[in-house]
């Protein structure tokens, strides 16, 4: 078809070839170098991220389930430097250290499942809306608004609450409240972008709905999306601490918010080691996600650039 | 667009939206099973179990259900707490006077900080206090509360023996009349001024450990609303006729960036009100936080459907004002969908 050769699509980043690609990439990747607090935050990332991975080879696995704390009943409230306990034990004997190591894991575990989880819906759901518009569109948007209605962490809670405590069911509750955000930027990317000419041009080439969705619509929409998932991966870990720290998850679970929650009670009697270390790690991994996230975002986002 | 008939519009949508949360509440409640567990006791048999169904309307299909309850709930029977060991409703206005009494008080720490530091970071773009003010508006993104009080907690409270936990001093608070809840108000209407000392003593941690994270969002808003308008030419205009620069940034510059920052401000409201289930479980604050988290960990449905629904209606219309405000701050605000 001869119109076809004439039209053109517009230098979208995905619509480009691989090589144009790999030195987009290697541009970002160096603005990320080049500033300072986006680099502490991916040196952290990629030292917790390491500890996450290689914790069974950092400390022994508590056998059968390594995701349980160890109990030591000889070493109660030993504080940090006790010989085998360099960072001090819990009132249950339980070893810090351990805890905040394979608490990596746990944290990792958790806002991967919880972030890809809400991707997934919220790419889902922001798709239909804004593709079908009308009637749909208007019923899916609201049903986020009610959503949104409810602070985040109050729903998270009754949510949890009601399945019971447990860590799975924390993980249901943060991707049931986590999902909404992708549902609005993508409706808001697929409605903006089928606004363009390019995409009426593609249709009247005769692309099929789908391969403009999969060539246009999708890779336009996975900057904001990126940077909003790596702000999540620190938040799910924020609000998922916050949800075991009030009892939401299994005792004994080697996690950071159920450690600052058990070293709660011994901090009056001067034990300040068991809240103070785990409760750290849930700031250090927050911090990172968010110095990146922001970096990413004034990097990917011109327009806010001028902001910083 | 006119600002009445977008206010009129934004009030039309907000019955529609209490529904939903409605609806979301009571489904997510009945995932959980039959409320009917709390009224229960071991010794009964079927038959009185079936009498206590019946009593409460837990037999009648799932919307009539709802509808009782939802009726309960605007009627002002919100049900039976079993935390509480009393009726929701009777037991609710004294814990939302220690709540609210929490949040306000943070509210103020925030505002007053936040303002104030990101004035200062501001006004010194790219100099050691605005790095500084950076940081620590980017850590309060961050920083989990729960770890955060207990970190001030160890030192204020534990090493040096500064501040107090709870609410108020063990007899003090039941030497005065209590007519507004509000444990400082009260003092002084009380004019005890002992009282009203050991009302803020008491208050001062949990209000900086609550309005921590808050403080910080103030800050970064503050602080890039300034630079942005110290770079405005009316700025420049100002300093052209020979203001001083203290001057200009008072006059000027600082009062139309408290236009984008009392956005900021209103919609923080609901990571205080979010924030004080915590702060209220680490600083043993008799408030309604820290009853949530208990109905929580015991199941008591009658208490958790109430607080959800009573935040989320609260949030609601705190953003409803805020947006109201904003649109008459700033006119230039598009009312668009």
């Amino acid at each position: 078809m001869a119109v076809g050769t004439a039209v053109r699509r517009p230098a979208a980043p995905l619509t480009e070839g691989l090589g144009t690609r790999v030195r987009r990439f290697g541009e970002i990747a160096r603005e990320v170098l080049r500033n300072p607090t986006t680099l502490i935050g991916l040196i952290l990332i990629v030292g917790m991220i390491a500890m996450a991975i290689l914790a069974p080879i950092l400390i022994e696995p508590n056998t059968p389930n390594p995701y349980q704390m160890p109990r030591d009943w000889g070493a109660l409230n030993e504080p940090p430097g006790t010989a085998g306990h360099p960072l001090g034990t819990t009132q249950q004997g339980g070893d810090v250290l351990y805890g905040v190591i394979w608490g990596a894991r746990t944290s990792l575990r958790l806002s991967l499942i919880v972030v890809s989880i809400t991707v997934i819906i919220g790419l889902i759901v922001g798709s239909l809306a804004g593709f079908l518009g009308g009637k749909i569109d208007e019923l899916l948007m609201r049903l986020v608004d009610v959503f949104l209605s409810i602070p985040e962490l109050i729903f998270a809670l009754a949510i949890a609450a009601v399945l019971g405590p447990s860590f799975g069911n924390i993980i249901l509750a943060l991707a049931a409240v986590f999902w909404v955000k992708y549902a609005r930027i993508i409706r808001g990317q697929v409605i903006h972008i089928k606004q363009n000419e390019y995409v009426d041009a593609a249709r009247v080439i005769g692309d099929s709905s789908l391969n403009i969705y999969m060539k246009d619509v999708l890779p336009n929409s996975i900057t904001p999306v990126v940077v909003q998932a790596t702000l999540d991966m620190g938040n799910v870990v924020l609000i998922g601490a916050t949800l075991s720290f009030i009892g939401l998850a299994e005792a004994g679970l080697a996690e950071w918010g159920v450690l600052v929650s058990q070293g709660q009670a011994g901090i009056s009697a001067g034990r300040w080691w068991a809240s103070t270390f785990p409760g750290l790690m849930v700031f250090l991994w927050a911090l990172a996600f968010n110095l990146v996230g922001d970096g990413l975002r004034d990097i990917l986002d011109p327009r806010t650039e001028s902001k910083r | 667009m006119q600002i009445r008939d977008y206010v009129l519009r934004r009030l039309m949508v907000l019955p529609i939206l209490i529904i939903g949360t409605s609806l979301i509440v009571f489904t997510l409640t009945r995932v959980g099973g039959s409320p009917v567990g709390i009224y229960l006791s071991h010794e009964m048999t079927p038959q009185e179990v079936a009498e206590i169904e019946e009593r409460y309307g837990l037999d009648e299909p799932l919307p009539v259900q709802y509808l009782t309850w939802a009726g309960g709930m605007l009627t002002g029977d919100w049900g039976w707490s079993g935390v509480a060991a009393a009726p929701v409703r009777q037991v609710f206005p004294d814990k939302l006077g220690a709540t609210l009494e929490l949040a306000v008080a943070a509210g103020i720490v925030a505002v007053a900080m936040g303002i104030g530091l990101g004035t200062y970071g501001g006004s010194r773009r790219d100099r050691l206090p605005d790095h500084l003010t950076r940081v620590f508006s980017i850590s309060g993104a961050a920083m989990p509360i729960f770890w955060f009080g207990i970190l001030l907690l160890i030192v204020f409270w534990v090493g040096l023996g500064w501040a107090p936990i709870g609410r108020s001093g063990a007899d003090i608070f039941q030497s005065i009349a209590h007519p507004t809840g509000l444990y400082t108000a009260d003092a002084l209407i009380a004019g005890n001024w002992t009282a009203f000392v050991d009302a803020v003593w008491h208050l001062l941690l949990p209000a900086i450990t609550l309005g921590f994270g808050t403080t910080a969002i103030i800050t970064r808003m503050m602080r890039s609303s300034l630079v942005e308008t110290l770079s405005e030419e009316y700025v420049d205009a100002a300093r052209a006729k020979g203001l001083p620069e203290k001057l200009v940034l008072r006059r000027h510059a600082r009062r139309n960036a408290l236009i984008p920052t009392v956005t900021v401000i209103g919609l923080s409201f609901g990571f205080l009100l979010q924030g004080t289930v915590v702060v209220e479980i680490i600083f043993r604050w008799p408030g309604l936080g820290r009853w949530m988290a208990d109905a929580v960990l015991r199941g008591d449905q009658a208490t958790i459907m109430a607080y959800v629904m009573f935040t989320s209606v609260l949030f609601l219309l705190v953003n409803l004002a805020v947006d109201v405000m904003y649109a008459y701050l700033d006119r230039r605000v598009v009312l668009g969908t």
